[in-house]
């Protein structure tokens, strides 16, 4: 018995090591492109053995982009910024929007609660190419045609529904009992919101969030049409690197680390809240 | 009258949960629902403390009605039968809740939180979360939240239902003292006949959404108002057998394995109807064969319960009778007996409704003078 | 002198590795004669499920061995060892009704189908699940599922039967009763059964012998009687019995005449030295500090005795629970009559010393019991 549990652990390693290899392989190939040039890269068979080289990042940085031919501008960093200023503050809304939403839908049942949820949800599954052309059009009509208002309301069919159908389930797991006696202890219901509901839903309002930032930065089809290239996202803004004498896959290597760092950074840090959400038992009491 | 709550109804969708209820209770006295699992307590309380409203019926606190009053504005204190501490907060958080809600200051609520953590014996663990505590801990917290507030009307959902069998015995015994100190007016509910009888200055008891009798301990354990309720209260459960009173020379009688029982004269008018005798295990007793009016029976097994000793046996007729007697008293193990029934503490129900068959028993006058 | 229908020899589980991982059960060791009821008692967690499930065989046996009517069967599955089980969790077979639940393992056995449905028909009625033969497990009360559950695991025929908390869902009003029928059932066929529960009204009402466990060790194995009357030690003697055994801790001391008792608040109980023999009253004086133990029946109101005054009185119909201050603590005692007492008034107790417990309040170990005190 002893023995078979040595052998059952080597096997889980083993398997372990290669879904992780698997996964991890091509964002690690990325990584090593991000520093080779492009004739590194390009040759046969490829390898992994290179003269490592920032200048792609550098030119990232500096804007300038030394093509074979030419020199091209490009705005990647501020590409960059407008993915965290987009991501940020449309999640920023979905939150204060969602979770009082997500909260009434999952404690109060009004009449017709389950429908408008439903209703809510299913702007998920309707595609975006779809309601895109009738959305630009009145975006022009009323001036939010490249606007960070406009996107960030068009971001919104993607961030809330998915806040709202999360978050709401964690405040269903939150036991009536909790907050009555919370009630029946004198606090009204704003107070028993933000000290009892809040704080329990919160591993899964941090899961909402860190999602919604997700998706809202992977978004691409909205700010491809609404954006025009001051207020694009780096999604859009990687087209640049397609260039009419070539691609550069040295800098669209390094243009993907550096935008995935802050999902991942952030990734990180709320794995934390995560597993201690799950691990809390929270609510069980 | 402290708390009343007149003709409450309630449904959930078809399901009618409550059917009319009216209950009071006057300042300072205990009323304990009883009644089993789903017959409607639990949500009879969260109608009193606001936090669900009926559809119809008026429930007043110290003669205010509360029809659209919040919960918080009630003066109520509640412990759930789940404890429902908040998982968040520390022990000492939990209990202050209350002393938060009603602005007190920083000194005056450690002290209020100090001396009921002194009373229910939880003082070291105030600092701990409620994951870190114990079940015993846990209920005396909930207990303590439910107090601190000192709450004109104090509502405790079978507060002992989730604790060991050895804490409860100990809570039942300490619990009564500690909620009379509090001079609130309490709701106590529970599924225990045991915990009933020794909390309550009235029982009510509660079934199918109606209260089918309130009465002091002793009224409903001498005179159950139908054999639901007589079998709810009593271990062993009282013994049913189906009986026709008869009429004979020194009054009415009813025959049990061919041995008449008398019954008292005021069951003249029920001669040939059809009824249902209950006989609690301890109106029955063993007996020389010698003794006149005794019952053969076989014992089949016998076994301790709680300091008495039950014996199952079966009359020659294969009726199942169930016979307790204080521990340690001589009885036979197996075999071959005799018992004599102690016919003043038959109780006569009728067999159609199963209501008691009001009649003066010994026992029923017993009732009455406590 | 009967067989021995189950034997445990030295059993120890480990949940993870031996050794390392959790130890859940103890070294645990017991004969159980043919014909007998023993309960295995303690609170969650304290290894009695894990026991019961080892010698079902669904948990493989660390250490140590088990033999079922002197075969060794811990190597073999579960169905090799003829053992019949009811599961705490009913685990009745959905699709199928509740009368072919309970005949399922007869008719397998190729008995004839008149014998079965007979034989369903009759523990049914024991069982006071008659009416609902023709339902679906899921259409039943979880009260009527767990006598189902026993109903299958009862009229099948094994060497040993293994019930799981048989009665815990079971509504009140039927325990009693269903004990009484099951127990009978049980002895008239000589069956030999092992039951698992936490309740100790229930290990005493159907046990011929109970296996007292705490923290995977057991902790006495003797029948309902002798645990009464001589637990082995304070976690025995207060787990089981109900109300609970009063302790009280005391300082002991010896004079001319007496051999004292001073209890926390000050009081003594002064007992004649001639009532405890020499080498157990050197014993006590050894320890100093000892806890003493008291039965609720065995103290009585008395005219001379020690002070105590009135907690509580509360009648429960046929037995009334009284608690006193005693010795900085609450006394217990009970009468089966009713008490006309109330909160306040002073009662006067006599504590007999034959049915004085004593224990080492280190250890837990008793050192003696009333009965063995003279002599």
């Amino acid at each position: 018995m002893h023995k078979a549990s040595v052998l059952e652990r080597t096997l889980r390693g083993i398997a372990l090591t290669l879904v992780i290899f698997f996964f991890m392989f091509p964002i690690f190939w990325i990584f090593l492109m991000s520093f080779q040039t492009n004739e590194t890269i390009l040759r046969v068979p490829p390898s992994m053995i290179f003269e490592p080289t920032l200048t792609n990042y550098r030119s990232l940085i500096s804007g300038t982009l030394e093509g074979s031919t030419a020199t091209l501008e490009i705005r990647f960093m501020s590409n960059l910024y407008n993915s965290l200023f987009l991501s940020v503050t449309s999640v920023t809304v979905g939150l204060l929007l969602g979770v009082p939403a997500a909260y009434a839908f999952a404690k109060l049942k009004f009449r017709g609660s389950e429908d408008i949820a439903f209703t809510l949800l299913s702007f998920r599954f309707a595609p975006p190419l779809l309601v895109l052309l009738p959305l630009t059009i009145y975006f022009q009509k009323i001036g939010l045609a490249d606007t960070y208002l406009g996107l960030i309301w068009v971001y919104q069919l993607i961030v809330l529904p998915l806040i709202l159908w999360i978050v709401r389930g964690y405040f269903e797991d939150i036991p009536s009992d909790i907050e009555y006696a919370h009630r029946i202890a004198g606090h009204g219901f704003w107070s028993t919101f933000t000290k009892i509901a809040l704080p329990l839903a919160g591993p899964g309002i941090a899961a909402a969030g860190l999602l919604a930032f997700i998706f809202a930065w992977n978004n691409f089809i909205f700010a491809l049409v609404l954006a025009s290239a001051d207020k694009q996202p780096v999604t859009v803004g990687a087209l640049a690197f397609i260039t009419a004498s070539g691609i550069n896959y040295g800098q669209i290597a390094a243009g993907i680390m550096l935008s995935i760092a802050p999902t991942f950074a952030l990734a990180l840090y709320a794995q934390r809240y995560l597993v201690e959400g799950l691990s809390l038992g929270a609510v069980k009491g | 009258m402290s708390l009343s709550l007149t003709d409450i109804r309630k449904s959930f969708k078809d399901d009618t949960v409550l059917d009319g209820v009216s209950l009071e209770v006057p300042t300072g006295k205990t009323l304990v629902l009883f009644g089993p699992s789903g017959a409607g307590k639990t949500v009879l309380l969260r109608l009193i403390a606001g936090v669900i409203e009926p559809d119809a019926g008026v429930v007043e606190i110290a003669g205010r009605n509360m029809s659209g009053v919040e919960p918080e504005d009630r003066g109520i204190g509640m412990a759930f039968q789940n404890f429902a501490l908040f998982p968040h907060m520390s022990a000492l958080d939990n209990i202050a809740s209350p002393l938060t809600a009603q602005k007190q200051s920083k000194s005056a609520i450690q002290s209020g939180v100090q001396s009921l953590a002194r009373l229910l014996k939880i003082e070291h663990v105030l600092g701990h979360k409620p994951k870190e505590l114990s079940n015993g801990q846990k209920q005396r917290t909930a207990l303590a939240r439910a107090l601190a507030g000192k709450p004109e009307v104090l509502l405790l959902d079978d507060p002992l239902r989730n604790v060991d069998a050895k804490l409860r015995f100990e809570m039942r015994l300490e619990l009564p003292r500690l909620i009379k100190d509090q001079n609130a007016t309490v709701i106590y509910v529970t599924q225990d006949y045991k915990e009933a009888m020794a909390f309550g200055d009235e029982i009510a008891v509660i079934n199918d959404g109606r209260i089918q009798q309130i009465g002091t301990p002793e009224q409903v354990y001498l005179t159950p108002a139908n054999t639901d309720i007589a079998r709810l209260f009593g271990d062993p459960v009282i013994n049913l057998l189906e009986v026709t009173p008869q009429m004979g020379a020194s009054g009415p009688f009813v025959a049990v394995s061919d041995q008449p029982v008398p019954l008292p004269a005021s069951h003249s008018g029920d001669i040939d109807r059809p009824c249902i005798l209950g006989l609690r295990p301890e109106a029955l007793s063993f007996a020389s064969p010698e003794t006149p009016g005794t019952i053969p029976m076989t014992v089949e097994t016998e076994a301790p319960l709680n300091e008495k000793t039950v014996t199952l046996a079966v009359t020659a007729r294969g009726r199942e009778i169930m016979l307790s007697r204080p521990a340690g008293t001589p009885g036979p193990r197996s075999g071959p007996a005799h018992m004599v029934i102690n016919a003043s503490a038959a109780l006569l129900f009728d067999r159609a409704t199963g209501e008691l068959i009001q009649g003066t028993t010994d026992a029923q006058a017993q009732g009455k003078v406590a | 002198m009967s067989e021995t229908k189950l034997r445990i020899s030295n059993i120890d589980k480990f949940y993870g590795a031996i050794d390392h991982g959790v130890h859940a059960v103890k070294n645990v060791s017991m004969d159980v004669e043919d014909g007998d009821i023993v309960a295995l008692l303690g609170s969650s967690g304290c290894g009695k499920t894990s026991t019961l499930r080892m010698i079902a065989g669904f948990e493989e046996v660390s250490r140590g061995s088990i033999s079922i009517a002197g075969r060794e069967v811990h190597m073999l599955p579960p169905v090799k060892r003829n053992v019949a089980m009811a599961f705490e969790g009913y685990s009745l077979y959905p699709t199928v009704t509740v009368r072919d639940n309970i005949a399922f393992a007869l008719k397998s056995s190729g008995k004839p189908a008149a014998e079965v449905a007979g034989k369903v028909e009759q523990i049914a009625a024991m069982l006071e699940i008659s009416d609902i033969l023709d339902r679906y497990p899921s259409f039943i009360s979880g009260g009527q599922q767990q006598r189902a559950s026993l109903a299958r695991a009862l009229i099948r025929e094994a060497d040993l039967y293994l019930l799981d908390e048989p009665m815990g869902q079971l509504e009140p009003q039927l325990r009693t009763l269903l004990r009484g029928r099951i127990k009978f059932y049980i002895k008239e066929r000589g069956l030999t059964a092992i039951l698992v529960t936490h309740d100790q009204t229930e290990a005493n009402a159907l046990a011929d012998k109970i296996a007292v466990m705490e923290d995977g060790e057991l902790q006495q194995f003797a029948s309902p009687d002798e645990i009464k009357e001589a637990p082995a030690n304070l976690f025995t003697g207060t787990f089981v019995g109900e109300p609970p055994m009063n302790v009280f801790p005391a300082k002991a001391r010896s004079s001319d005449q007496a051999l004292v008792f001073d209890l926390q608040d000050g009081s003594e109980l002064s007992f004649p030295r001639s009532v405890f023999a020499r080498d157990l009253h050197d014993r006590i004086m050894a320890l100093q500090s000892v806890m003493l133990g008291v039965r609720p029946y065995a103290v009585q109101r008395s005219e001379t005795g020690a002070q105590a005054r009135v907690l509580a009185n509360q009648w429960l119909g046929d037995q009334s629970h009284i608690a006193a201050e005693f010795a900085g603590g609450a006394l217990v005692l009970v009468e089966h009559d009713r008490a006309a007492l109330s909160e306040g008034d002073a009662i006067t107790v006599h504590l007999d010393p034959s049915d004085l417990h004593i224990f080492d309040p280190a250890s837990g170990v008793a050192v003696s019991h009333g009965a063995s005190l003279a002599g």
